[in-house]
């Protein structure tokens, strides 16, 4: 009988810390120092060790969760960026007098929920994954209560985030109307045998799901909300939602359509076709244009959600195991790259300009040192971890003979080199004019992390061979 | 050989960088570089001469998964390229001792990082490691150049950047096209990055086409062959001389390397469909760059624009596709690479005295430095092609191979011969001839014993090259021969021409029958899939 539990162990040991973090708040005298960050630390590991003792054990809990090993390994994806985001987190909470216990509760709360969506078999399930992920992501878009920015952020994201969950609930409804069913694999039974002659409910039901996902992963025309959201949240929590959020939406996003939906994959493959081409030409032209550093980045994360799209629309074996890796790769960089800007935040002034980032190579050499791994690796250039997860992609679309799509890739690629260049060059051969002392200290733990992400970088970069073979392993389970 | 001196960049990492270090770092960084000198030397008196096979191959499996192995080999090419890169590295790190007073320790160390990634580049036989060492040389060269270069530092470095990945991120999937290819167009199947195997594969003429515009799109921008050389002169005129040095020295012979390893084996039709439209390219960028050069103001610029000349003869030789036009060619980019360092070298010396690059501010100054003045004259001859130096034996054998090949294209080509002695020579004369007109100019100081031996060297290897270029010539000669026979063999209709094109084929190529073409030919080694 408890067996059954197996399957939902790793997000019950983060939900667990998230709960602890809450009543330690909670039970806390006014000043009273508490360990609520490591509280969620130890949360996560043992949510990794869980996984690592269901690799390859293909637990289902309840026939809604299933932990096959495409859905451990994006919970480890999860597990580091919720490991890096409590890391970097830890200055900005200092520094800005957050509410320590809700800020790391919501934070944990958020990644039960992504772990959760990227092991439900379930459509409603994923629906309530989902909901969890977004209501704590929304309040901690808005966590900084005094700035009006912030408020306007979470409000904007609130609002098209309940737009894009009706959508996706109205798509449920109708994949019901047509199956008679919410789990996956009978939906993907019902529509395979359907296949021949496809109804226009069908249709229906997969274009608001599609609408609820390209929301989710900010996929062009719903990626409004992003350069709002990133800018006014917290670096940190930036970070995190850029990259978890993407984690968890492109996993469910995955499992919903290569395999439910695949047999109808000739009618759905047209239109992501379209929206990948155009949400990298969107996000890196527009990306040009910004002048401050989140925006910029917020763009980029738009076009980093086209390439994923690029190795979803190919959907053969190698674009499943791309998705992976790139989720695995542009995890570890974004949040560095955040890390960093969440490093400079001040206090008084959030530094998050491109031209606050001039002279930066003089006054903290090895910020502007991390800083440059993380972009390049982020424009992908060898031997950084981005150019193996780009090639990854690359070589699935190719295979899937779609050619097009790959030259668009690849230029846009260059383009976007453009601007995170425009960066480099502020830190590195433009002289700084303020003051001399801009940049608060950088706390040791954060500076870890950010140590560890640039050697992961590089370790995906140059021996990406291990690494990759997990990835391609974790797909076999579910396809 | 790779490995080296990324341990010396790193090595520099455990240093700390002040004013107290500034030496030593140099001097770490300079022993590091010289050692790599006299490993590449020692490779080369190990080498076989008479073999044309790939030897000191190493293999290691990569990402076994995609068939990507660490796979790298030296042939009789790629050797001397190596030897030439060792050489010009220690020059570069000496001739900019001075120069560089900012961040040395960052310097010596993007300087080093990209000597392995050149290196790299020379003995990759595998194609992803290739694109690997490729991309990854882009990053030290643009902060060498946004760093430490001069005013519009910036401009420059990013427009290096941009063009070179522009063309290259599509050779990117070309790459990966072959890869695929092999997957299912070979008996073993699976995927495969290795260059020996793909050369052993049929490719389908029309894939070949674009595949081989992709390739020949990236290396026309590294060379840089005519429409796409605009990157060159921002790029060598803002770049510290280190940096134009290397530039020059080695980086542009990347992009003719380029096109002698990979896109004329790999794509003989497709080689054989464009030669003379890459011929065509490369005698206007021989004139245009030689007209160009003659009223440039600025002498690093007239240097940049002697490359583009210089290095338009390379790709002459290499479209000519025979054995003098090939070898050389190989021979022309070591020569260029050395006489061009040169140049550039001695650029530096001047400009690091008077802050100023314009040929108007300088002149008769050969009344204040004649040492100076003696080996700028040697290497200005050098790089004219005048017998006896280096430039020569390469620019003849060019024209030699080009002429049986095209007589027409010889013949213009041979006017650039003409055309850079006349702006070499003026722009000698000018800064060095006549009565010192600046008075700034009168005070100037000669060369230094740390310039001296900046310099001699530069100049013993010229003349050597001039007068025994057998020396040079013999460990070329049998790689060269195999890869024009292996392209020759895949693209029959070229044998049939007997080394003169026919007629016919030359209308052939305005109507693009070359496909038909040589599906009609029995005994074609070539399966045609479409």
């Amino acid at each position: 009988m408890l067996s059954s539990f197996n399957a939902i162990v790793p997000m019950a040991c983060v939900t667990a810390a998230g709960i602890a973090a809450m009543t330690a708040e909670a039970f806390r005298e006014p000043g009273e120092e508490m360990p609520i960050g490591p509280l969620g630390v130890i949360g996560l590991v043992g949510a990794a060790v869980a996984s690592g003792l269901l690799w390859n054990a293909k637990a289902t809990s309840f026939d809604v969760v299933v932990a096959d090993n495409f859905g451990l390994f994006v919970t480890w994806v999860l597990i580091i960026v919720g490991l890096l985001s409590l890391a970097i987190s830890a200055p900005t909470v200092e520094r800005e007098r957050l509410p320590r216990g809700e800020y790391y509760a919501l934070m944990l709360f958020a990644v039960a929920g992504m772990m959760l969506m990227a092991t439900a078999s379930d459509l409603l399930v994923i629906f309530l994954a989902l909901e969890v992920l977004s209501l704590a992501v929304y309040v901690l878009t808005g966590i900084r209560r005094d700035l009006p920015a912030a408020t306007e952020a979470a409000f904007k994201y609130f609002l098209l985030g309940a737009f894009s969950s009706a959508f996706f609930l109205y798509g449920i409804a109708f994949t019901y109307g047509v199956t008679g069913s919410t789990r996956l694999d009978r939906i993907g039974r019902v529509i395979a045998a359907q296949a021949m002659a496809p109804t226009p409910v069908q249709f229906l039901a997969l274009g608001l799901l599609l609408v609820g996902f390209a929301f989710k992963v900010s996929a062009v025309p719903f990626h409004m909300w992003t350069p709002d959201a990133y800018q006014g949240a917290p670096p940190a929590v930036t970070g995190f939602m850029s990259t978890g959020v993407k984690a968890a939406a492109f996993a469910a996003f995955v499992r919903v359509f290569l395999a439910a939906f695949e047999p109808l994959r000739s009618d759905w493959a047209p239109v992501i076709w379209v929206v990948a081409a155009a949400t990298m030409i969107l996000g890196t032209v527009v990306g040009v244009a910004q002048s401050n550093i989140k925006r910029m980045l917020a763009y980029s994360s738009i076009a980093h959600g086209g390439y994923l799209l690029l190795a979803l629309v190919s959907a053969n074996d190698v674009a499943k195991g791309a998705v992976l890796f790139y989720l695995l790769t542009y995890a570890i960089t974004n949040l560095g790259a955040f890390g960093i800007i969440a490093m400079l935040d001040n206090a008084d002034r959030p530094n998050d300009r491109v031209s606050d980032y001039a002279g930066l190579w003089s006054d903290h050499p090895t910020l502007a040192a991390l800083m440059t791994i993380f972009l390049l690796s982020l424009g992908g250039f060898p031997p950084m971890a981005g150019f193996i997860a780009k090639w990854y992609v690359f070589s699935a679309a190719m295979k899937a003979g779609y050619y097009w799509l790959a030259i668009v890739g690849v230029l846009t690629s260059v383009i976007s080199v453009f601007f995170y260049l425009r960066i480099i060059v502020m830190m590195y051969m433009t002289a700084s004019s303020e003051m001399p002392v801009r940049f608060p200290e950088v706390p040791r733990i954060a500076g870890a992390a950010l140590v560890v992400s640039a050697i992961l970088v590089f370790y995906l970069g140059i021996l990406p061979a291990r690494v990759l073979a997990w990835a391609a392993a974790s797909i076999s389970t579910i396809f | 050989m790779i490995a080296l001196p990324i341990a010396g960049a790193i090595l520099l990492l455990f240093i700390r960088d002040d004013e107290h270090n500034e030496a030593l770092i140099r001097k770490i960084a300079l022993v590091v570089s010289v050692l790599v000198f006299a490993e590449t030397l020692l490779l080369w008196s190990r080498f076989n001469a008479s073999s044309a096979d790939f030897q000191f191959i190493e293999r290691h499996a990569w990402i076994p998964d995609f068939g990507i192995s660490y796979f790298v080999g030296v042939d009789g090419i790629s050797l001397l390229l190596l030897v030439l890169t060792g050489f010009l590295t220690p020059l570069a790190l000496l001739g900019s001792w001075e120069s560089i007073h900012k961040h040395t320790r960052a310097f010596c160390m993007f300087v080093l990082v990209l000597e392995s990634a050149m290196m790299g580049v020379f003995v990759s036989l595998d194609l992803f490691l290739f694109y690997v060492f490729w991309d990854a040389m882009l990053i030290p060269m643009y902060f060498l150049i946004g760093i430490w270069g001069y005013d519009r530092r910036i401009y420059a470095a990013v427009k290096f950047m941009l063009y070179t990945m522009a063309g290259s991120v599509l050779m990117l999937l070309a790459i990966l096209g072959l890869a695929l290819l092999h997957n299912t167009n070979t008996p073993s199947g699976g995927y495969s990055f290795d260059l020996l195997q793909l050369y052993g594969m049929p490719i389908p003429a029309r894939l070949q086409f674009w595949f081989f515009l992709a390739f020949a799109l990236a290396f026309a921008i590294k060379v840089p062959l005519f429409p796409f050389h605009t990157w060159l002169p921002d790029a060598h005129v803002e770049a510290p001389t280190a940096g134009s040095v290397i530039l020059a020295g080695v980086l542009l012979k990347m992009g003719t390397y380029g096109l002698v390893r990979f896109a004329f084996p790999l794509f003989p039709l497709a080689a054989a469909y464009f030669a003379t439209a890459l011929a065509t390219l490369a005698v206007i960028g021989i004139v245009y760059g030689a007209l160009v050069a003659m009223v440039q103001p600025d002498l690093k610029k007239l240097v940049a624009y002697s490359s583009v000349s210089h290095l338009g003869f390379v790709v002459l030789g290499i479209a000519a596709m025979n054995t003098q036009g090939v070898q050389g060619a190989v021979y022309q980019m070591l020569s260029h690479g050395v006489s061009t360092g040169g140049l550039f070298l001695i650029v530096g010396m001047l400009s690091d005295r008077r802050h100023t690059r314009l040929i108007a501010e300088y002149g008769g100054l050969k009344k204040v430095m004649p040492h100076l003045v003696a080996v700028f004259l040697i290497v200005t001859l050098a790089s004219i092609g005048l017998p006896g130096l280096n430039g020569f034996v390469g620019e003849f054998l060019i024209l030699l191979g080009a002429f049986r090949w095209n007589p027409r294209m010889a013949v213009f080509a041979a006017t650039g011969v003409v055309l850079s002695a006349t702006y070499m020579l003026w722009m000698f004369q000018r800064v060095n001839y006549g009565e010192v007109t600046d008075e700034n100019n009168a005070r100037l100081v000669d060369l230094t014993p740390r310039e001296w031996a900046v310099i001699v060297p530069v100049v013993a290897i010229s003349v050597l090259m001039g007068v025994l270029p057998n020396l040079f010539l013999r460990p070329i000669e049998p790689s060269v021969q195999r890869m024009v026979n292996q392209v020759q063999q895949s693209a029959p209709v070229r044998i049939q021409a007997g080394g003169r094109r026919t007629r016919n084929l030359q209308l052939g190529m305005k109507n693009s029958e070359l496909v038909p073409n040589s599906e009609s030919i029995p005994n074609s080694k070539f399966p045609i899939h479409n």
